[in-house]
């Protein structure tokens, strides 16, 4: 396939989803996954500003992506706080193990492979609302193509989050966070219980939640709180439904 | 974001307890940050157990009482469901079922009441209702910081009944806007570990973190790792001691 096409075929998943009442943290989730698959990054991540004025991740292509989202957060410096506070891009930074601007998130980026990072700002209005994180493993600048598609990522990401609102004030704003961010609250707590219940991966006891999600039709987050309220066993999710002929 | 609605619920937290009151001061703050007449937190440990945690406002736990004999109404609503409640006009109340209810709020003055759930993802403490002796929905900014105060309350909970000193309540809130989402994850693997619901799992967690010392993400970590786990017969925690870089 060529590249174009790839590209098509992602905006049209993508807003393929945005159509119906759709689930957030799902959209995010295969966004940042296009993300590795359409531009030359290795991981892709979705953080949002919470009301509190500190950064929450919401969506990984990875664990490691994950566990760095974390460490920014901790460490509250690397290229996403950076970016969500300037609301200006970075692109194509690479990483050293001397790193006087981010002494701690370079060192710790790079011990899990990665050597370059890009960051986008979600803007809506004026208003920097999160980022989408580019990580690569190789060095090498992204290409101004890559650059565009993945801002256009971005604000399709920002738009995933308006949930439908045509306009949008300061207030709802804020009350479309707080439910995006507790979504992904019960999402983490019915992983926690998979993981016990099956002994699995955190990783694993996603796609199951998600498997799951796909096959009933279900919404994610609809599939996290019925396991986590006890009345869906982390052994149902296992069981797939017979393909119908 | 909205970081500075969220530092004038710490520094409306510190002014009021200076007055020395035991109680705690979260109803009053809400009163103060949303500008309405009344507020009260009440908790619903099971579905149909309803208590009073606390209340600003001649009406507030006066109506909360009226509500928990009824058994009907916008908090309990807002608990069960985890959904916001709108009553805009009590006169004309929204579901037939609360015809008595809105009867008792008239009789105490209150024509327009609202219900946001305290909640942390799909665990549901209770309700934070806000009451107003005039009709007329919310605003968008004010709807944004009633749910702040939500938030802030779930947390304020949480560290209550992980028995938390009160003295230090302010100071633990002060933290980031949301918990580490490996405390959520560990909370889901502990409510299997013990056959208990997730919001017992956290209150266990966070009691643990309290009692021994450990921070809480430290804890979490830990748990995730299973270097610290709950003993299903005795309830007892094994804890290897073993700490994570």
């Amino acid at each position: 396939m060529t590249r174009e096409s790839v590209v098509i075929q992602t905006i049209v998943q993508i807003a393929d989803n945005l159509v119906d009442d759709y689930d957030l943290i799902d959209v995010l989730t295969v966004l940042v996954q296009r993300c590795t698959e359409t531009i030359g990054v290795d991981a892709a991540g979705v953080m949002l500003a919470t009301p509190g004025g500190d950064l929450q991740f919401i969506a990984s292509s990875s664990e490691s992506m994950r566990v760095l989202e974390l460490f920014q957060i901790q460490a509250a410096e690397g290229p996403c706080v950076d970016c969500v506070r300037s609301g200006t891009p970075i692109v194509n930074r690479a990483l050293t193990e001397d790193d006087t601007r981010w002494p701690r998130f370079s060192p710790r980026a790079m011990t899990q492979g990665f050597r370059a990072v890009h960051c986008l700002p979600m803007r809506l209005r004026g208003t920097t609302i999160g980022a989408l994180n580019l990580f690569r493993t190789h060095e090498g600048p992204l290409g101004s193509d890559d650059i565009v598609v993945a801002q256009g990522l971005a604000d399709v990401a920002t738009i995933a989050i308006l949930q439908h609102q045509t306009s949008l004030s300061a207030g709802l704003l804020n009350s479309q966070l707080t439910n995006a961010l507790n979504s992904r609250v019960i999402i983490e707590q019915a992983k926690g219980m998979i993981r016990q219940a099956l002994s699995c991966e955190m990783s694993e006891a996603f796609d199951l939640l998600r498997t799951f999600s796909r096959d009933h039709n279900e919404k994610l987050t609809g599939v996290a709180t019925r396991v986590v309220e006890g009345e869906l066993t982390p052994d149902e999710l296992r069981v797939r439904p017979r393909p119908r002929h | 974001m909205n970081a500075d609605r969220l530092a004038d619920i710490f520094t409306l937290m510190e002014r009021l307890d200076r007055h020395g009151s035991r109680e705690p001061s979260l109803c009053h703050v809400a009163v103060e940050l949303t500008g309405l007449d009344g507020a009260g937190v009440s908790l619903t440990p099971s579905p149909d157990v309803m208590t009073i945690l606390c209340s600003h406002g001649p009406a507030a736990r006066l109506l909360l009482g009226a509500e928990m004999t009824l058994g009907e109404g916008p908090a309990l609503h807002a608990s069960r469901t985890g959904a916001s409640v709108v009553e805009s006009d009590l006169r004309h109340p929204s579901r037939p079922l609360w015809a008595p209810y809105a009867s008792e709020a008239l009789a105490l003055g209150v024509r327009a009441a609202f219900a946001f759930p305290v909640r942390i993802g799909a665990i549901r403490f209770g309700a934070l209702s806000l009451f107003r002796g005039t009709p007329g929905e919310l605003s968008d900014d004010t709807t944004s910081d009633s749910q702040i105060m939500a938030s802030v309350v779930a947390r304020a909970v949480l560290s209550m009944e992980a028995g938390a000193p009160p003295d230090d309540l302010l100071s633990e809130l002060r933290g980031p806007f949301g918990l580490d989402f490996r405390v959520h994850q560990a909370a889901g693997m502990l409510a299997v570990q013990a056959s208990m619901p997730v919001r017992d799992a956290l209150v266990t967690l966070r009691a643990h973190s309290y009692a021994n010392g450990i921070e809480l993400t430290t804890l979490a970590k830990n748990v995730i790792a299973r270097r610290a786990s709950i003993d299903q017969k005795t309830g007892a925690w094994i804890d290897t001691g073993a700490k994570p870089q």
